[in-house]
């Protein structure tokens, strides 16, 4: 039997912004970041340890492997926001993961038919262009949703980064918004992937 | 410690180079026949012993059944991947294996790590003849698309073949590095390496800081199964069927008149890289002689396919760095099938720009690996390489689901944390199975190794197991679990699925140095013995001189300790300790060399050494 893990969240021991000497905001400057990455490889990277004792390489390489773990995580913006909510202990994903969102709800009905119906023609080995024309006009219109979901997720984010001090009433609404817009990112995300992978 | 070389291990030649300390600049390491490739042939004669390399290569013509090639293949693969391999390539499979390809060669069965620790030492060889010198540490350049199997597959056979593996290298990243080195670039970097069996793309960015050079890998892709062999079973299935057609003539693929015919094609392939026409001549069994006129056009009408093949991993690797082809400030063309006019026009309009091709396209790895050897072995570094996991990790979930854990293209040294507990009271075990790959089903994917974490009996879900899953700097998983309970720290034996285990690689080890000649280390001790008993037969003689009363007793007392330690260290095998002892005597006998050649009738011999005189 191969049981699923509890829990994708990361380890509670380390703070991804504390290895870069970052407070928890979640406006990051790129090449700031960059550059403390790459100076602390220079010191972590196990290439340097390579004689060293046995607990040297090991604390290297636990090190260096924290640190592109973290700049993996902060150097993507949805990671960044996943993982602040996951240490704030606020992520909560979806309950019903496969529900669409109510406004979105008869969208996803119509694209979900036409991707049977292109499933169907697939089968049959119908004329598919009319089916795909159509399913690519869904796509661009997710994308499009996609991306206000994106800016969207900006705008709280700053709203996030100007409460840092802020009581832990204010800042535990914001985690929700964040959250939600997370879960609906992840959904429309999802959607957008299946048409492409029926439009392949 | 002995030397450190860089080692090229390709699925057609093996090169092995080292950092030259005068220049600073990477050299490859000529072997026997004057050449620095080796090919990666190894043939097991009748008495049993084993030949590397050109030697080899000639036999594959006269005992194909006693000879492989192209053994990259096999590495870290199990029976049931390798089936349609065995329709081209004449690998001889035992029957009996089962998780662990092994191949007959003449009698015996050995595992692809086994024939691969065959050229190794014959490469190890070649060093330590052109050093005078043991060498026992190596960084071994691996394609970057290579799983963790295939990595651990590669760092068994140094292993086997006495080499400390201090680092898999990727070849495009080692690639990158020599040219770095040599054309100082700077920038966006994509390096195409179509070897003789695996082809890979690799993006880099080079960038200049204070401390150094950092070459850090954006994205890699590729296919562990795409190269110029694949051109090779193209033409010969192509002149296969024209003689078949005219003459009737059936070619097993294990058959000496296909591994003549193969090489014959090789020619002429080579040749359509100069020539616009070339002549395959071959002679046939029947008598006759097939004559065929190839144009380069007719070749890469047939070899286009492959060459489109590779493109897809290109597009790929530029999509997952965020780039476009035109983004690219240099590109570099490794590996021998990129001598291939098609292949160059195909990169160069694809890429808008000239590649380089100012460095041996068969040297170019090994040289990198080269500079990343004498950069570990150093401590003092000039450059940094950040290299990236080609395939994603992934654990298995319900229905048979695949939970993606690390990201292909994150930096390596990479780790995640999963949390675990138990889904009914009382349970023990909690199976895990880690994959490696892109699709999103475990029966699709690559499995790398399957566990069972112990779990004291608890009520289920009380049990919190955190397993941290963490791919190291060579590109290879390792697994810890921590029971968060009790903080204790278990210890996962993880059995790769198709590996070998250490005892195997232990007894494989022994094995191959009775295949192996003389190693150099042995070579070294019993020169090593050899000295200390003319110095010690010296001294002796010395002793019972009676110009030695003129020794003080501390001198003598000294002498006399000297003597025991050598002939201590003599019944051992360390030859570095040997010599150490025979510098002591020599330094303890000074005074007494000095009084006998008072005495003696030579003036000449003064300042020389007791054992000398």
């Amino acid at each position: 039997m191969t049981t699923a893990p509890t829990s994708t969240t990361q380890s509670k021991t380390m703070d991804y912004f504390a290895i870069f000497g970052l407070p928890r905001k979640l406006w990051i400057e790129m090449s700031t970041l960059e550059q403390k990455f790459l100076q602390m490889s220079w010191k972590l990277h196990p290439d340097n340890f390579v004689n060293a004792s046995e607990e040297e390489r090991d604390l290297s390489l636990k090190r260096s492997s924290e640190l592109n773990d973290a700049y993996r995580t902060l150097r993507d913006p949805v990671g960044r926001v996943e993982y602040l909510l996951g240490i704030e202990g606020a992520r909560k994903e979806g309950e019903h993961k496969q529900q669409a969102p109510p406004e979105l709800l008869e969208e996803v009905f119509e694209l979900n038919e036409s991707l049977d119906e292109l499933r169907e023609a697939k089968a049959a080995g119908n004329d598919l262009a009319a089916l795909k024309s159509r399913l690519e006009v869904a796509e661009k219109n997710f994308q499009q949703k996609l991306g206000e979901v994106d800016a969207q997720l900006q705008t709280v984010a700053r709203e996030w980064d100007t409460a840092l001090q802020a009581d832990s009433g204010t800042r535990k609404k914001i985690m929700a918004k964040l959250n939600e817009l997370l879960n609906r990112r992840s959904y429309i995300r999802n959607l957008v992937a299946n048409v492409q992978k029926e439009l392949l | 410690m002995g030397r450190i070389v860089g080692i090229d291990l390709g699925t057609t030649n093996s090169l092995v180079a080292y950092l030259d300390p005068q220049t600073g600049q990477p050299k490859c390491i000529p072997g026997p026949y004057g050449s620095a490739l080796c090919p990666s042939v190894v043939s097991l004669d009748a008495d049993g012993t084993i030949v590397v390399g050109e030697a080899a290569r000639r036999r594959l013509l006269t005992q194909p059944e006693r000879t492989i090639y192209s053994v990259k293949r096999l590495m870290g693969r199990g029976p049931a991947d390798v089936q349609d391999e065995l329709k081209l390539f004449p690998f001889r499979i035992d029957p009996s294996s089962k998780n662990v390809i092994r191949v007959k060669l003449g009698g015996k069965v050995f595992t692809p790590p086994e024939i691969s620790a065959f050229i190794l030492r014959e490469l190890k060889n070649w060093a330590e003849a052109h050093f005078g010198e043991t060498v026992d540490r190596a960084v071994i350049t691996v394609p970057a698309h290579f799983n963790d199997a295939q990595r651990q597959a590669t760092k068994d056979a140094g292993k086997i073949a006495g080499l400390e593996v201090l680092r898999l290298v990727n070849e495009p990243t080692a690639a990158a590095l020599a040219y770095g080195l040599h054309e100082k670039q700077r920038g966006k970097v994509a390096v195409y390496d179509l070897g003789g069996g695996t082809f890979d793309i690799s993006v880099l960015k080079l960038i200049s800081t204070s401390d150094g050079d950092i070459y850090q890998v954006l994205s890699t892709n590729g296919d562990t199964h795409l190269g110029g062999d694949d051109i090779d079973n193209l033409l010969q299935a192509f002149v296969h069927e024209l003689i078949l057609h005219d003459d009737e003539i059936d070619f097993s693929p294990h058959g000496e008149l296909a591994q003549e015919l193969r090489k014959a094609l090789i020619d002429v392939k080579h040749q359509l890289s100069e020539t616009e026409t070339a002549t395959l001549r071959f002679a046939l069994p029947n008598g006759k002689v097939f004559v065929h006129e190839v144009t380069r056009g007719a070749l890469e009408a047939l070899i286009r396919p492959v060459v489109d093949r590779t493109m897809g991993p290109v597009k790929q690797a530029l999509a997952d760095a965020h780039l476009k082809p035109t983004d690219m400030d240099e590109v570099v063309l490794v590996g021998g099938a990129t001598r291939t006019p098609l292949i160059r026009r195909t990169v160069q309009e694809f890429f808008g720009r000239q590649p380089h091709i100012e460095l041996n396209p068969d040297e170019v790895v090994a040289l990198g690996a080269a500079v990343q050897a004498s950069i570990l072995d150093q401590g003092v570094k000039t450059m940094l390489l950040l290299d990236v996991t080609p395939l994603s990790l992934g654990i298995e979930t319900y229905g048979g689901a695949v939970a993606k854990i690390i990201p292909r293209n994150s930096t390596i040294p990479a780790s995640a944390q999963e949390l675990y507990t138990t889904g009914v009271d009382n349970q023990t075990g909690i199976d895990i199975h880690v994959l490696q790959g892109e699709r999103e089903l475990a029966k699709d994917c690559r499995s790398l190794a399957r566990f069972t974490l112990r779990v004291p009996p608890a009520p289920a879900g009380l049990p919190r197991i955190e397993v941290k899953f963490l791919i190291d700097a060579n590109g290879i998983l390792q697994v810890a679990a921590k029971d968060l309970r009790t903080g204790d720290q278990h210890s996962i034996e993880v059995q790769p699925s198709y590996g070998i285990n250490d005892s195997e690689i232990e007894r494989m080890l022994e094995e191959s140095i009775e295949y192996a000649e003389q190693d150099f280390a042995e070579r070294q001790v019993i020169e090593a013995r050899t000295e200390s008993e003319s110095i010690l037969a010296a001294t002796a003689k010395a002793l019972a001189n009676p110009q030695s009363a003129a020794l003080s007793a501390e001198e003598r007392a000294k002498i006399e300790a000297s003597v025991s330690a050598l002939r201590e260290s003599v019944a051992g095998s360390d030859y570095k300790l040997i010599r150490k002892r025979i510098d002591e005597l020599n330094h303890a006998t000074e005074h007494l060399a000095e009084l006998l050649m008072n005495s003696a009738v030579s003036t000449a011999l003064e300042g020389r050494k007791l054992a000398e005189v």
